[in-house]
């Protein structure tokens, strides 16, 4: 068995071919996990029993005959913020601490359909509100690429745990960039899909309107397989897909991108974006036309526009859903109260950190009567705006292109006293989100000192077959050892 | 924008949060920082632009309203806090 980095594919291989057992998998990947996390921090539970149980029965299937499924004994890491039936899903948050769910996100149950073995919970901000994975709770998660820097976040437990080696796929969710932006910081893969591709049944809400469930992985190939698995229609969310789907997206992955029109968002290479970022998405547009692609700068006025709508309108449904965290039912309780009100405030207050407590209050001011029109609904009309200008982009052009981050991953500390700079990492993602567009993050370079580049590439929804595609041909041709 | 201590003070009740005199000192000035950015929106003509009208090809998704047992009670109710029977003991919430 390898020691070093397994795709997908070669572990699926490997088990269902008897080359080695999905419990060796699932053992050699614990032990990565063992000798890594406490340097790395990824990760908020191990599940080494039940991991090794659910691996033994897969390997019992597979003697028994039965047919395997598409990814036999492939361990699979999912963010704390996606329910798991029976391992504690904490949001990393003091209020969720002890809060162990009575069923599995759907993701999580499809993941497990096909034989894909839950190994551990991960590490994220604070009910995944953040860049940088340092409003846990719980730890702080170190960047693998530099133990100094912060992973990205809210996701940045699974991309550690992912650009670490201590397992091949990991879980995240997406409501301004928190796949995309820990991918491009960590050096991986990260997918954004399209709002309503993969259910969102029983992933603890933030922003209803924005969330979205995606994979990390090292290679697009392992996210085209980890989005087969995870996408379809669920009754149990209002907002499912109920179109055709796709089925064959890592199949269709090296089919030649000649001809194909990529729109270089102008608005996004101004003042703010880091040089060295801007070469190697420069270098990487150069890459795309000698493999054929038409590409061209593209104005999108209101890209650059889009950050006080996205936090006006995430704060706005966060104030909202937060609002069940009242004390009474479930989730952490104050110990001394006088009255109910005293109950929920202090409850509130002692369990949630500091930046959710910011968004709430955002969110409710925002909200609040006289302030309504001039904030919420104008962060509504600008939603509408840019989705009308980039349905006509998308008139002209397959894909958009873009860096994933304005700035390389920054030093643990570096900005967590300045709520408006954390903001602003996430200048590039957000329309995304706003117009529940499908994007992807692939690696595209590193900077002097190393770190890793997120190249995005935004298509109109239900694109990620051509998003794949392009990404791939992109990572293929670059051959980046990171 | 000009934000107030009293207006936090304000915003806090409505969000059900108590906070400092320190933690509220810190909040009104980035409260003024991050409404003063959020401002730019203001600059944006948005006047024609109308977000009550639905894309088309969108339709809102019903379900019929149907009882399903949960499997599992024990499950269920674990993450109460304390259970009196088959009920589910809360702290007094009617004075």
């Amino acid at each position: 068995m390898s020691s070093g980095f397994m795709s997908i594919g070669e572990i699926v291989r490997g088990v269902t071919g008897g080359k080695y057992s999905a419990a060796e998998i699932t053992e050699m990947y614990i032990e990565k996990i063992k000798a890594a996390d406490n340097t790395i921090g990824a990760f908020l539970a191990v599940c080494d029993e039940s991991a090794v149980d659910q691996a033994k029965a897969i390997d019992e299937k597979i003697r028994s005959g039965k047919r395997p499924g598409k990814l036999a004994g492939v361990p699979v890491a999912v963010k704390d913020n996606i329910c798991t039936d029976g391992i504690k899903t904490t949001c990393a948050s003091r209020m969720l601490e002890n809060f162990i769910p009575p069923y599995n996100a759907t993701v999580v149950e499809k993941l497990l359909d096909e034989d894909a073995v839950i190994i551990g919970k991960t590490n994220m901000d604070e009910f995944a509100m953040g860049s940088s994975t340092e409003n846990s709770a719980f730890r702080k998660t170190k960047n693998p690429r530099d133990i100094t820097r912060v992973p990205g976040g809210s996701s940045g437990g699974s991309a550690a745990a992912v650009a670490a080696g201590m397992v091949p796929a990991a879980l995240g969710s997406d409501t301004g960039g928190s796949i995309r932006q820990p991918a491009a910081f960590c050096g991986i893969v990260g997918l954004k899909p399209t709002y309503g591709l993969v259910s969102r049944y029983g992933l603890i809400a933030f922003a209803s309107s924005l969330d979205q469930i995606g994979p990390l992985s090292r290679t697009v190939e392992d996210s085209a397989l980890m989005l087969e698995v995870i996408q379809g229609m669920d009754e149990k969310d209002s907002t499912s897909y109920r179109g055709e789907y796709q089925k064959d997206y890592a199949e269709s992955l090296g089919r030649d991108i000649k001809g194909l029109k990529i729109g270089v968002i102008k608005e996004y290479f101004t003042e703010g974006l880091d040089s060295e970022i801007a070469s190697s998405v420069n270098e990487s547009i150069r890459h795309f036309e000698s493999l054929g692609a038409e590409v061209d700068e593209v104005s999108l006025p209101a890209a650059g526009d889009g950050l006080s709508a996205y936090y006006i309108i995430s704060s706005a449904e966060a104030s909202s859903n937060l609002a069940r965290y009242d004390g009474i039912r479930y989730g952490y309780r104050a110990k001394d109260y006088a009255d109910i009100d005293e109950l929920m405030e202090k409850s509130r207050s002692e369990a949630f950190g500091a930046e959710v407590k910011r968004r709430i209050m955002l969110g409710t001011f925002a909200l609040s009567s006289g302030y309504y029109d001039a904030y919420y609904n104008r962060a509504q009309k600008y939603r509408k705006l840019l989705k009308s200008q980039l349905a006509g982009v998308f008139e002209k052009y397959d894909l958009l292109l873009g860096p994933t981050s304005p700035v390389l991953p920054f030093r643990i500390g570096e900005r967590s006293d300045d709520p408006l700079k954390m903001y602003l990492a996430d200048i590039y993602t957000i329309i995304v989100n706003l117009a529940g567009l499908p994007a992807i993050s692939v690696p595209c370079g590193r900077s002097r000192e190393g770190l890793p580049v997120g190249l995005q590439l935004i298509g109109p929804h239900y694109s990620e077959r051509t998003i794949l595609q392009a990404a791939y041909a992109l990572e293929q041709e670059l051959k980046l050892e990171l | 924008m000009k934000i107030s201590r009293d207006d936090v003070v304000y915003i806090a009740r409505l969000a059900k949060l108590r906070f400092s005199d320190e933690e509220i000192a810190k909040l009104t000035g980035e409260f003024e920082n991050i409404l003063g950015h959020f401002q730019s929106i203001d600059r944006m003509d948005l006047e024609n632009v109308n977000a009550d009208v639905i894309n088309k090809g969108q339709e809102s998704v019903f379900r019929d309203d149907v009882n399903t047992v949960f499997p599992d009670r024990k499950k269920l109710f674990r993450n109460a806090g304390s259970m009196r029977g088959t009920y589910i003991q809360v702290p007094r919430v009617l004075e």
